[in-house]
């Protein structure tokens, strides 16, 4: 008994940060009900203190995950190894800016709410990132989902966000039941839940046997956390949801599951503390290597050219994190392949950063700059923005060329740490995968530059005096992201340097 | 007076000043006080000038190689130890200390790639050759900016004007202080730049901007040529840098030995930049269009400073040119057509600034005539270097007051310049004529006047390079090119003189009532170019002052003292004064020989008037050709290339729609689909498992 307390305390030390974050959200869940009358009213800016109190939250995470001592080696049900660190850096950073996007998005009455849903869902993406077992991982992901179908549909209950909360619900559970399956194989396989033990099992070579039900297991798992990626075919919640949520809703949607997939399937394909000289576990069969090729290149092509045809802001910002998704697994096939001078995971990493930076820009803009009794829905809506809100116009486009790739961006230097990750890799499939993801870099260049064509060569649709106050917070976070769009590309050495280090 | 400033700091100050005074009109005087927009400018070009002043007294003299007597080796020694001269430089980036070694800091550090690597420092640097060619311009470009001020006054643009005359002459000092090729090429299109804006300063004029848009083309060839000429200087040597190149005279015989081809293309190659700057045929065509421009346009850039720039290289690059004599000859001969060729066409123009242009280009080519000279022997070198940049010092005071005179016309006749429109003006400017008739004489070459000595040294050169045993009968033609054209500068000038001065008065009506001659601003400079003119020949020629000076260049050969040639001299006065009386009996005593004349031969007279067709040939036989090719581009490009690229362009959004139809939007749909791909994914794997099982 003593031994268990002193082991859950140990675990409990290892995700401090999430602690707080969990014990935040109970905090207001319990005030909450307090503050807001039993018919939903709510004293008036209610919401402002919410968002404090998130942003508060998310600084004393990140304060004490950034003195957090790194634990590389564990055998309980966390642990807190380089890569657990940065990604509840990035999940943090992340988060705040979410809060800001969030923060006049549901009224005061249900702004409570919906904060600590938020807080949560960055709860569980941290402790996937820091999960040691695949209950726990399980767990976690759940932690993520759930919240989100409240997120979705909290601040805003009409007909639209009702159609996409459920769409994204159904699915969603679908998607977790094939985890749940390729997991149950794995265990079946194994005989352990404990990560640490099934990479020692199949680094022992006791797995031949089980061959069969170790690539059921891959193709469950991959499948199943390829819907949070938004990778074709399980992409298909993106457009609907992202059209009828909330836009910080779909800000959230568009980079935190992807973070959250894509830690997943390291964690599951690359021992703790191990950086990609071992990466012969047990995923690394050549089959699944394949699979994600085949994933990656769909994806990629889908995305663009669904991308390619819509006349949605939304449903187009949606195809385009679908595409996005594409060329991230482009790192995530190229560095399961030993031998690169670049690293694909690495590129992946600094991908995951680039585009969380530029696509929460763009949403940031969207929702800056909607107008009173309107919100940026098609792409009408943006016509002549650069007449009406400057500033905004060329901060958004700013972002856009960063999504299609182009220099002085961060946007062009993750495309390009991809590409060299693939080209120098050297076998004959990844060089093609390289060209493929030029080829689609071009196409995507299309629709983000067609975008910036509509906001500055195009006359205003609507041009009635705004009397909506300005949307400070988006603002700021639309400044935070540009800063961070153009810093990053001439001073990305901190990070880069970082992130080799994560992955040698 | 500025023995308190560094050696190394004139050098950067003389640039500087006009450059500040440049950033400051763009910056500021653009908007506040705009019609004082001429004071920073004035200010900034007096102080270059002063510098540049002591800069060529004080300065590059402690440069000059002196005798040394060699004392410690006491009486056995009877040899003197002569230093060769040095020039005076400094990096403007300054230098690092790296490693306690002092490194200077680079302005271009390419590779090493290989074993070749480019390291180019920003050096300014003087020498005697320089420092007298800067104080020319920034002479001559202080009382032509305080003309402008006068003349330009009231002009909507005026602070752009005067931003630009401010650019030019820093521009035009960087160049002649450049310490290397790269940086002299910088301002050599720095340069060109500044005489675009210019000609093109009335640009909402469909001729000037034309006549701007020619410059900067015609421009383009001779800069392609010394380009290509950088290029092979530094493939050949590794370096670009003067000091470097200049002073190991042992290094360029090298490789006149090992590769003598090379070195005549280089030397080719560079007169090919210096024929677009310098307007020599065939590339004269731009400069007298260049008359568009603001008459002290015309005065300062198209006629004093920047189309010596070409003159100035060649004679820089003599310590190559010497090792090429058919490089020089082609120099004499391409100088000896351009002489020629603008002189029969000065001959009949009724624009005066364009006779002024013509002759600009004619005395040109006098120049390079004189530097080609030196074709005939590396002992003429020196001599025809110095002949040449004299004959450019001399003419750039007294074109530059013929060149403001006319401008005074112009201010007072409205504009109009075509002096079949006006003429008799000898009363009513008196000050105007005055000087123009002092840039006149010295330009025909009256004796004793300035013209007179630089002319007639040329004469003096080329006739020495007639006694070469090979090539004499080729520097023979020279020579009687070099008289003819000498007969032909006094004719047209007096011609030009006596039709707007002399007979009836008669003005256009853009004059309105009375015309008003100079105002002081204009009329000052006016006096003082005029007496330059006049004088400054004398006091510096015959003394030997300036060509003694200019032997302290290193890497010169060294030479001998000329004897005046007493015989060329008497050939040349007789000549000018031939010239003057031809054009007195023509114009003014019996006016009607003109007039025969012309209607006895019109096809001479048309091909005189037209510029020997030049115009016309270019049209016909480059630009008509340019054009077709153009069209065909044209053509090729909107009917092959853009049609493929909107193919492309298509496909994406064909490909999207077809996958439009799975989007439908109903959940039961997606999930089936997702259960599909799933399955696919399953089976596609455990196949391949079965495989390989």
């Amino acid at each position: 008994m003593n031994e268990s307390l002193q082991l859950l305390n140990g675990a409990i030390h290892l995700v401090l940060p999430e602690t707080v974050l969990l014990a935040t959200v109970c905090i207001i869940f319990f005030a909450a009900s307090f503050l807001v009358s039993e018919r939903g009213e709510a004293p008036e800016g209610l919401r402002h203190r919410w968002g404090m109190l998130s942003l508060l939250a998310l600084l004393i995470a990140g304060w004490i995950g950034w003195h957090a001592p790194e634990v590389p080696h564990s055998t309980g049900p966390f642990v807190a190894d380089g890569l657990t660190l940065f990604i509840r850096g990035l999940t943090i950073a992340v988060g705040a800016i979410l809060v800001l996007l969030h923060w006049n998005q549901a009224d005061d009455a249900r702004s409570a709410e919906s904060h600590a849903c938020l807080l949560a869902i960055l709860a569980g993406v941290n402790l996937v990132a820091a999960s040691n077992d695949l209950v726990g991982m399980f767990v976690a992901l759940e932690l993520i989902s759930i919240p989100t179908y409240l997120f979705l549909l909290l601040p805003r209950r009409d007909a639209p966000a009702q159609e996409a909360t459920l769409k994204y619900f159904l699915l969603s559970i679908f998607s977790s039941a094939i985890v749940l399956f390729g997991m149950s194989y794995l265990y079946g396989a194994t005989g352990t839940t404990n990560l640490m033990a099934i990479h020692q099992a199949f680094a022992g070579g006791s797995h031949l046997p089980h061959n069969a039900l170790i690539a059921v297991a891959t193709v469950m798992l991959i499948a199943g956390l390829s819907f949070r990626l938004a990778a074709v075919p399980f992409h298909f919640y993106a457009p609907d949801v992202f059209q009828g949520a909330q836009p910080s809703a779909a800000a959230m949607l568009s980079i935190i599951p992807k973070i959250a997939g894509f830690v997943a399937l390291l964690r599951l394909m690359v021992p703790a503390a191990a950086g990609e000289s071992a990466m012969h576990s047990w995923m690394m069969t050549p089959t699944a290597t394949n699979l994600l090729w085949w994933l990656a290149v769909i994806t990629m092509f889908t995305g663009n050219l669904m991308a390619f045809v819509q006349t949605d802001v939304r449903r187009l910002l949606a195809f385009s994190s679908v595409s996005h998704a594409g060329y991230m697994m482009v790192g995530l096939v190229v560095g399961m392949q030993a031998s690169q001078q670049v690293s694909g995971i690495g590129a992946l990493l600094f991908y995951l950063v680039a585009y969380g930076v530029m696509t929460l820009g763009a949403f940031a803009v969207l929702i800056a700059a909607a107008r009173t009794n309107r919100r940026i829905e098609s792409l009408d809506d943006l016509a002549g923005l650069s007449r009406t809100k400057p500033a905004l116009a060329l901060v958004l486009s700013i972002f856009l060329f960063s999504l299609s790739g182009l220099p002085p961006t961060v946007g062009f230097l993750g495309k390009f740490n991809l590409f060299f990750a693939a080209w120098s890799q050297g076998s004959e499939s990844s060089r093609l995968l390289a060209c493929l993801l030029a080829v689609n870099a071009a196409i995507g260049a299309w629709y983000y530059l067609k975008m910036i064509g509509v906001m500055y060569l195009r006359d205003p649709v609507d041009r009635s005096e705004d009397v909506r106050p300005m949307e400070t917070p988006s603002v700021v976070a639309a400044a935070v992201c540009a800063v961070g769009t153009i810093g990053l590309f001439f001073v990305p050495g901190p990070l880069w340097s970082h992130i080799q280090l994560l992955v040698q | 007076m500025f023995d308190w400033l560094k050696p190394n700091d004139v050098l950067w100050l003389i640039p500087a000043a006009p450059l500040l005074a440049c950033l400051w009109i763009v910056v500021v005087g653009h908007v506040v006080r705009r019609q004082y927009a001429h004071r920073p400018v004035v200010l900034a070009i007096a102080i270059s000038a002063a510098l540049s002043i002591h800069l060529l007294v004080n300065v590059v003299p402690t440069g000059f190689g002196k005798t040394v007597e060699h004392a410690e080796h006491g009486d056995h020694d009877e040899h003197a130890h002569v230093e060769p001269s040095h020039a005076i430089s400094t990096n403007v980036f300054g230098d690092t200390q790296v490693n306690g070694k002092t490194e200077p800091n680079p302005w271009i550090r390419i590779g090493p790639v290989g074993n070749s690597s480019l390291l180019v420092l920003p050096t300014l640097r003087a020498d005697a050759m320089s420092a007298l060619m800067l104080v020319m311009v920034t002479s001559v470009s202080l009382l032509v900016a305080i003309f402008a001020s006068g003349y330009m006054k009231g002009d909507p643009g005026y602070p752009r004007f005067f931003a630009a005359i401010s650019a030019f002459v820093f521009s035009m000092c960087m160049l002649v202080l450049a310490g290397n090729f790269l940086l002299m090429f910088v301002f050599w299109e720095a340069v060109g730049l500044c005489s675009y804006l210019l000609i093109g300063f009335w640009f909402k004029k469909p001729s000037a901007a034309a006549a701007a848009k020619k410059a900067f083309v015609v421009n383009r060839i001779g800069d392609f040529g010394f380009l290509l000429a950088i290029f092979m200087i530094w493939s050949t040597f590794g370096t670009l840098d003067f000091d470097a190149l200049f002073g190991s005279p042992r290094m360029i015989a090298d490789v006149v030995r090992s590769q003598p081809e090379v070195f005549t293309t280089i030397c080719f190659l560079l007169f090919i930049g210096a024929m677009g700057k310098s307007a020599q045929f065939p590339l004269h065509v731009w400069l007298p269009d260049a008359m568009e421009g603001p008459t002290p346009v015309s005065a300062l850039i198209h006629a004093a400073t920047m189309v010596t720039a070409g003159v100035y290289l060649v004679a820089r690059c003599t310590p190559f040119f010497v090792h090429a004599p058919k490089a020089q000859m082609f120099v004499a001969g391409i100088g000896a057509i351009t002489a020629l060729v603008a002189a029969i066409t000065a001959l009949t123009q009724y624009d005066l600034k364009r006779v002024l242009a013509y002759s600009t280009v004619s005395q040109l080519g006098y120049m390079f005539m004189a530097l080609g000279a030196a074709g005939a022997g590396t002992n003429l070198a020196t001599l025809a270097v110095t002949f040449a940049m004299f004959h450019m010092f001399t003419h750039a005071f007294f074109k530059a007051v013929l060149f403001l005179s006319a401008g005074s016309v112009m201010h007072s006749m409205g504009d109009v310049i075509d002096m079949r429109r006006f003429s008799g003006l000898r009363k009513v400017l008196p000050i105007t004529h005055i000087t123009f008739l002092a840039g006149a004489l010295a330009l025909a070459g009256f004796p004793l006047l300035s013209g007179f000595w630089s002319k007639d040294e040329i004469l003096a050169i080329v006739m020495e390079a007639t006694k070469h045993p090979e090539h004499g009968d080729f520097y023979k033609v020279i020579l009687g090119i070099a008289l003819l054209t000498s007969l032909m500068t006094a004719f047209y000038t007096f011609r030009a003189y006596f039709m707007t001065f002399w007979g009836s008065e008669k003005f256009p009506e853009e004059a309105g009532h009375h015309p008003h001659d100079a105002p002081p601003a204009m009329a000052i400079p006016l006096f003082l170019l005029g007496a330059a003119a006049l004088v400054i020949g004398g006091i510096t020629g015959p003394t030997h002052l300036y060509g003694d000076y200019l032997a302290h260049t290193p890497g010169l050969p060294e030479a001998h003292h000329h004897e005046p040639n007493m015989l060329m001299m008497a050939v040349s006065s007789v000549l000018a004064i031939a010239g003057i009386g031809l054009a007195y009996v023509c114009y003014v005593s019996s006016p009607g020989i003109a007039r025969n004349l012309k209607n006895g031969m019109p096809l001479p007279h048309r091909f005189s008037q037209e510029g020997l067709m030049m115009d016309w040939f270019y049209l016909r036989f480059v630009v008509k050709p340019l054009r077709l090719i153009a069209s065909i581009s044209e053509f090729f490009d909107r009917w092959v290339i853009d049609v493929i690229v909107d193919c492309v362009g298509f496909v994406p959004g064909l490909f999207g729609a077809m996958l439009r139809p799975v989007h439908s939007g109903f959940v039961q749909h997606y999930a089936v689909v997702m259960l599909i791909g799933l399955v696919v994914c399953l089976v596609s794997v455990l196949r391949v498992l079965a495989g390989t099982l």
